[in-house]
């Protein structure tokens, strides 16, 4: 592969990371064509030292969306977006990684709908024991205090489960990012 | 070198060599090349790496012969990361040696 072909293909495949660090990126590859050449060694030579340009585009990426991750303090979609990375990578199995973290998410997901419910479930209680004849006012206070208890309770341990998730797998997606680069050698 | 040795003790080897002067990506990958086996193109990504963790700072200049370079300088979290991979490689390597002692040359 040529130079230009060679430094082309990697500016394409790191598209999805903003231009200014792009160019930072790219400004190691251009200097080893260049010193490479200085040294006797041909475009070709020197394109196939530096291994597959697609795949060294992966890795920076995946670098940068754990990076980027981690200063967002690890948001849902930063979190997210690192798996995604990660997943495109294709060394990691879509069925190790892909699978258990949407599973989980799921999980998640359902506990977050349930606390919001009963919460929720406290006006329709007090609806009915004002305006119904189910039970009591007092009782229906006092069902709805529970219900909004409970659901704020389950909304905190909801809250600390994603974040701790969300931690959890940024940790995995580094360790292997560490991984890979070892891989090579 | 044995892949698994060198997985670890890549980042430990790249970040000393940057103790004492800041310098550029080629010569890095060069040294790291020679003295490793390692195939040049991962040290790109393996600097890339580090930059992004914080644990270096790149800025260009203009070199004597020709365009600019891109040099890696190691922050002070960088210095501190090393010094801490730097005693785990201590324990490490002692660990096996007296292993070695006791297992090989009783």
């Amino acid at each position: 592969m040529t130079k230009e072909r060679y430094l082309k293909e990697l500016w394409t495949h790191l598209s999805p990371v903003p231009e200014r660090i792009r160019r930072d990126w790219m400004f190691d590859y251009e200097e080893h064509f260049r010193l490479a050449a200085e040294h006797g060694q041909s475009e070709e030579e020197a394109a196939a030292e530096l291994g597959d340009p697609r795949f060294i585009a992966k890795e920076m990426l995946l670098g940068h969306r754990v990076a980027e991750a981690q200063s967002s303090g690890g948001s849902l979609r930063s979190v997210s977006r690192a798996v995604f990375a990660a997943v495109g990578l294709g060394f990691f199995n879509l069925v190790f990684v892909l699978g258990p973290y949407i599973a989980l998410m799921g999980l998640l997901f359902a506990l977050w709908a349930v606390s919001v419910a009963l919460v929720l479930a406290a006006f329709p209680i007090l609806y009915e024991g004002y305006f119904g004849d189910a039970f009591e006012f007092q009782f229906a206070i006092f069902a709805a205090m529970i219900t909004v208890g409970l659901g704020l309770l389950l909304g905190a341990t909801a809250y600390k489960l994603t974040r701790g998730f969300l931690r959890l797998t940024l940790k995995y997606l580094q360790a292997n990012t560490r991984m890979l680069k070892g891989r090579k050698v | 070198m044995n892949v698994q040795f060198k997985k670890g003790v890549l980042d430990l080897c790249v970040l000393a060599l940057t103790v004492w002067e800041d310098r550029y990506g080629y010569e890095l990958a060069i040294a790291m090349s020679n003295k490793f086996e390692v195939a040049v193109g991962s040290v790109y990504p393996l600097l890339n790496r580090l930059t992004q963790e914080g644990f270096f700072t790149t800025y260009l200049q203009e070199s004597p012969e020709g365009p600019p370079r891109k040099y890696y300088r190691l922050t002070p979290q960088g210095h501190s990361h090393l010094m801490a991979l730097i005693s785990e490689w201590r324990m490490f390597s002692v660990a096996v040696d007296e292993l070695i002692k006791e297992g090989v040359e009783r």
